[in-house]
């Protein structure tokens, strides 16, 4: 019983401390973002390897989920409603609000969270970053700033072109395993002003949560090459519960705020 | 000379050239995972597996996920009543809520999502602790010893990951349907009794949720053997392992997605 109160203390304690440098994290990477050093070069670099780099893995994984979904779907109107008319929008609403950003997300949590954690990683345990406070520069205006600003540019552009894709395979799906026609497919009567607007705030929230969680993971690396992968396996766990449980929020709220 | 020279200027060659060493490249993980499973494979009949090795995998990997489990499946539950909740308004039938919930988190997103976070916890670090065996030399100092490291370290890992996806998706299934059901209540008014019979009253059968757990099992061999392979060609130091680790969840991801298209495309 004893032991079962430590655990839950330290468990409880562990959690607040990595939350407030988790905040301090992420308010400082605010501040520098407004009074930090100018480098443009640096955000270009990052939104190269951010974007461009994860643009095939998104591509393909969303145009897979985009026709698992519709596939599923398909199946299961069968049972109850007679026709599909309402398939395509139905989807395309589910689309923008909710699974293009939060699928999208979490493909991006896993693979430049991981990217940026195995890289912060393996500079702090080689003691770069030591260099870098030793010559009074803050690493979290120099690496994780950057990250920060282009994951949230590239972020949005890539959930984006990943519900594109996404829609496209569906409705491939639609018409070859259902024959419903494009033209009924591809309708956006049912999208609103508040399912925009809800997976646009989704693609923000998850590109600011991204290199945050993920670069406090990497910052706090120690010990080695065990230490990095340990650094690579925290930042793919967080990045991707952050998104999940930012998710729930934001869902929640647009559910209050645009009520339908 | 000044042909190569002009040949590698050229971007259409060069972007051939990338799209066929990505190919390449593909292709060689693809055979490496293939022939990996031909090794694990013949070791298990008979079985050749060190017990106390698979005991220790198997508290490690399982017990210690479960907390992201939990808290990842009951999110999930909620989030997917709160995206189904306008549709069954508009459809005037609160009562289906529970079959509207819970065939999508039966047959795809409880196994997809418990997937990618085992993926993210379990097999990321398993790649990351064979990754650091391997530049550590210590699986050369085992090959020394005679003892075969795939029997002694690959098996116990494979039958580790692949057992503990199919156990924590049975939770995530339930978590996720209990979680649905409080935000059901809380949302749409509708009592977990009736979201309970919405989910059981002929809708949905049992085919639906062994389709998610049979997923459950693929998708566990897919990244068993992306983990281990990335962990086993693991070159370079300390960089060289945070690369393998993303080289993982990235083939891992990738890879459930395609597989769950084809066996949910088969098992339709």
């Amino acid at each position: 019983m004893s032991s079962l109160v430590h655990d839950l203390g330290a468990g409880t304690f562990d959690l607040a401390r990595a939350g407030r440098e988790l905040y301090s994290v992420f308010v400082r990477t605010l501040y520098y973002v407004v009074r930090g050093r100018r480098e443009r070069g640096a955000v270009v670099r990052q939104m190269y390897e951010i974007g461009n780099r994860s643009f095939v893995f998104v591509t393909i994984t969303m145009g897979f989920i985009g026709m698992i979904m519709v596939y599923q779907s398909g199946i299961q109107t069968k049972r109850i409603l007679p026709e599909f008319s309402l398939l395509g929008a139905t989807y395309l609403e589910l689309l923008t609000r909710d699974l293009a950003a939060s699928l999208g997300g979490l493909m991006l949590a896993t693979r430049v969270g991981a990217g940026i954690a195995a890289e912060i990683g393996s500079m702090v345990v080689t003691e770069q970053v030591d260099a870098l406070r030793m010559s009074a520069a803050d690493p979290i205006d120099y690496l994780i700033k950057p990250r920060f600003l282009a994951s949230i540019v590239m972020t949005t552009v890539l959930i984006i072109w990943g519900g594109f894709v996404a829609f496209s395979a569906g409705g491939a799906v639609g018409y070859f395993a259902f024959g419903i026609s494009p033209r009924t497919f591809a309708s956006v009567q049912l999208v609103g002003h508040g399912d925009m607007i809800t997976g646009l705030t989704k693609c923000l929230a998850y590109g600011a949560a991204i290199p945050v969680v993920s670069g406090y993971c990497g910052l706090s690396t120690f010990g080695g090459s065990e230490g990095v992968g340990w650094a690579t396996t925290r930042a793919v766990v967080n990045s991707s519960l952050a998104i999940i449980v930012l998710n729930f929020f934001i869902s929640g709220a647009a559910y209050v705020i645009f009520p339908k | 000379m000044n042909a190569t020279r002009s040949a590698q200027e050229n971007p259409f060659v060069t972007f051939a050239g990338n799209v066929g060493g990505g190919f390449l490249n593909v292709a060689g993980v693809a055979g490496g995972m293939g022939v990996l499973l031909g090794r694990i494979a013949m070791r298990m009949f008979p079985p050749r597996i060190d017990y106390p090795e698979l005991r220790r995998n198997l508290y490690k990997m399982s017990v210690k996920s479960l907390p992201i489990v939990v808290i990842t499946a009951l999110f999930t539950g909620a989030i997917m009543v709160i995206q189904a909740a306008p549709i069954v308004k508009r459809l005037g039938a609160e009562g289906l809520v529970g079959w509207a919930a819970g065939f999508t988190t039966l047959r795809e997103i409880a196994p997809l999502l418990t997937a990618l976070m085992i993926s993210g916890r379990v097999g990321a670090n398993n790649t990351a602790e064979l990754g650091t065996m391997v530049v550590t030399e210590q699986l050369d100092a085992l090959r020394v010893l005679a003892i075969d490291p795939i029997s002694f370290l690959i098996l116990p890992r494979f039958i580790g990951i692949v057992v503990t996806l199919f156990m924590m998706t049975l939770y995530a299934d339930a978590l996720a349907i209990l979680g649905a059901s409080y935000c059901a209540k809380a949302l749409l008014h509708v009592e977990p009794s009736s979201f309970f019979h919405g989910l059981t009253s002929g809708l949905l059968g049992f085919g639906d949720v062994a389709n998610g757990l049979f997923k459950s099992v693929i998708f566990g061999v897919v990244m068993a053997l992306a983990s281990c392979h990335f962990g086993l060609a693991t070159k370079g130091g300390a960089p060289g392992v945070g690369r393998a680790v993303n080289a993982t969840v990235v083939a891992s991801a990738a890879g459930i997605f395609v597989i769950d298209y084809f066996v949910s495309f088969i098992l339709g």
